[in-house]
């Protein structure tokens, strides 16, 4: 263990990356408090509220499971206190890592190299920090002006809002996706097989509604045994 | 009749004051006092080891790393903001993991729901769905923080192979979940991607995730203004 590490996994530090960790957490209670409570004035029953929570809650767990095996990478690098607060606010590990990395070259060493002390360390941190608050400041200051975009184009047509909204989803969907695709291999085994898996769930779930909330982790798994019969 | 119009503008009024205008003021309040402690652990580093670097060093790294991801503080939450809406932003850039965690939980939410796209009751529940799923990625990234690297030896190696294909899992079954609903939309957004990432391929990020989604958005439009004046 380089001495960086010791420090970047002093006890103290995860006190320090706690009230930042809190904020989300308080947010998302917030949050829920609020929809809970506006339910009424939406047609919004207290038991479809807490479905909708739950299917929240349960269609993260595959995705949160594979930031967990991210992390144990990120964890040896910068320290565990550290990718904690990186990654439960804003931060995606390999964003964290080129912040980390530029921290690094800003004071003329390669990361996790000779030379990389527990100053060139504290430089990756605020680089990290630095970066993570572009986000925060724009959509601090800035989200409410968004508002209105939509309902602008649609003009109140409702049926066109349904439209803008589907189109904005594969537009996003079809760049996420495109980039698995264009690799080629297990990757574009595993993206075609769970897209092909959700079609046929869509069509059992016509008649099974309860299996609705499970579709996307079930046409997940699809798709990772798909990959992993590949390679 | 009067009573039933009636109901509906108070409906939205009250979904006015009770959900949009407070989701603002909490929104704002819980961004912005994220900023000042995203640096705790920097200015501990100072105070308990003296580890700082030069001012001039702090703003290199600064500058690297904007000239890389700057023009994503804007690019993502514009791009994004026709799908996760006002409360689906706050808590997506407060909290992370957007296109991989919180736009398929809003969108599984609301398809568990069969609710009509573009509504209040639409916006309550991705926000719900949003909110679970932070909860559930908070839980789990402490437990992989505190005992990860303990429980790691547990899972076998097939196991811990299967996750590089979470992302192409999650990617391309959302897709065919929206792509179902519109097929030509999905055929349209699938193959400018394919063009720009497959043939053009040196378009940056920034040129990508934006033409894609308001090209398709743009497309979308037109179409449905072509079918409803024919």
């Amino acid at each position: 263990m380089s001495d960086y590490l010791q420090v970047a996994n002093d006890p103290m530090l995860w006190l320090m990356a706690a009230p930042g960790i809190a904020i989300v957490a308080l947010q998302a209670v917030l949050f829920s408090k609020k929809a809970f409570n506006a339910g009424k004035y939406a047609n919004l029953t207290r038991s479809e509220a807490r479905k909708a929570f739950k299917v929240g809650a349960i269609s993260a767990i595959g995705p949160a499971v594979a930031v967990f095996i991210v992390m144990l990478g990120m964890m040896s690098v910068v320290g565990a206190p550290i990718t904690w607060m990186r990654l439960a606010m804003i931060g995606a590990a390999p964003t964290e890592l080129t912040a980390a990395t530029m921290g690094a070259q800003a004071m003329g060493v390669e990361f996790g190299g000779p030379g990389y002390g527990v100053t060139e360390y504290a430089a990756s941190v605020w680089t990290m920090s630095l970066n993570g608050i572009g986000w925060l400041l724009f959509c601090g200051l800035f989200t409410h002006k968004l508002t209105g975009i939509r309902d602008k184009v649609s003009k109140g047509d409702d049926r066109l809002t349904v439209e803008i909204g589907g189109a904005a989803m594969l537009g996003a969907f079809a760049y996420l996706v495109g980039g698995h695709l264009v690799a080629g291999g297990g990757r574009l085994i595993a993206a075609v097989a769970s897209g092909l898996a959700m079609i046929a769930l869509v069509y059992i779930a016509k008649r099974v509604p309860r299996l609705l909330e499970y579709n996307l982790g079930i046409a997940m798994v699809i798709g990772m045994i798909a990959g992993v019969m590949f390679t | 009749m009067d009573n039933v119009a009636e109901k509906v503008t108070n409906d939205s009024a009250n979904y006015e004051n009770s959900f949009s205008k407070p989701i603002i003021k909490t929104g704002r309040w819980t961004l912005l006092i994220a900023i000042p402690l995203s640096f705790l652990p920097a200015i501990y580093l100072y105070l308990n080891y003296g580890a700082i670097p030069p001012i001039g060093r702090i703003l290199t790294g600064w500058f690297l790393i904007v000239s890389i991801y700057g023009s994503y503080y804007v690019i993502e939450p514009v791009s994004f903001f026709p799908v996760l809406g006002v409360s689906g932003t706050y808590m997506s850039f407060l909290a992370g993991n957007i296109g991989n965690m919180r736009l398929p939980c809003a969108a599984v939410a609301q398809e568990a729901l069969q609710v009509e796209p573009g509504s209040n009751k639409a916006e309550l529940v991705a926000t719900l769905g949003i909110a679970g799923s932070i909860i559930t990625n908070l839980i789990v990234i402490t437990i992989a923080a505190v005992a990860g690297n303990q429980l790691f030896n547990y899972f076998p190696d097939p196991v811990i192979n299967a996750f590089d294909f979470v992302l192409p899992g999650i990617f391309g079954s959302m897709f065919a979940m929206f792509a179902i609903k519109h097929p030509v939309y999905g055929a349209f957004a699938l193959s400018i991607v394919l063009i720009m990432l497959g043939i053009i391929k040196v378009l940056p990020v920034y040129v990508v995730i934006p033409a894609s989604v308001f090209l398709t958005i743009a497309f979308a439009v037109m179409s449905y203004k072509r079918k409803k004046s024919a």
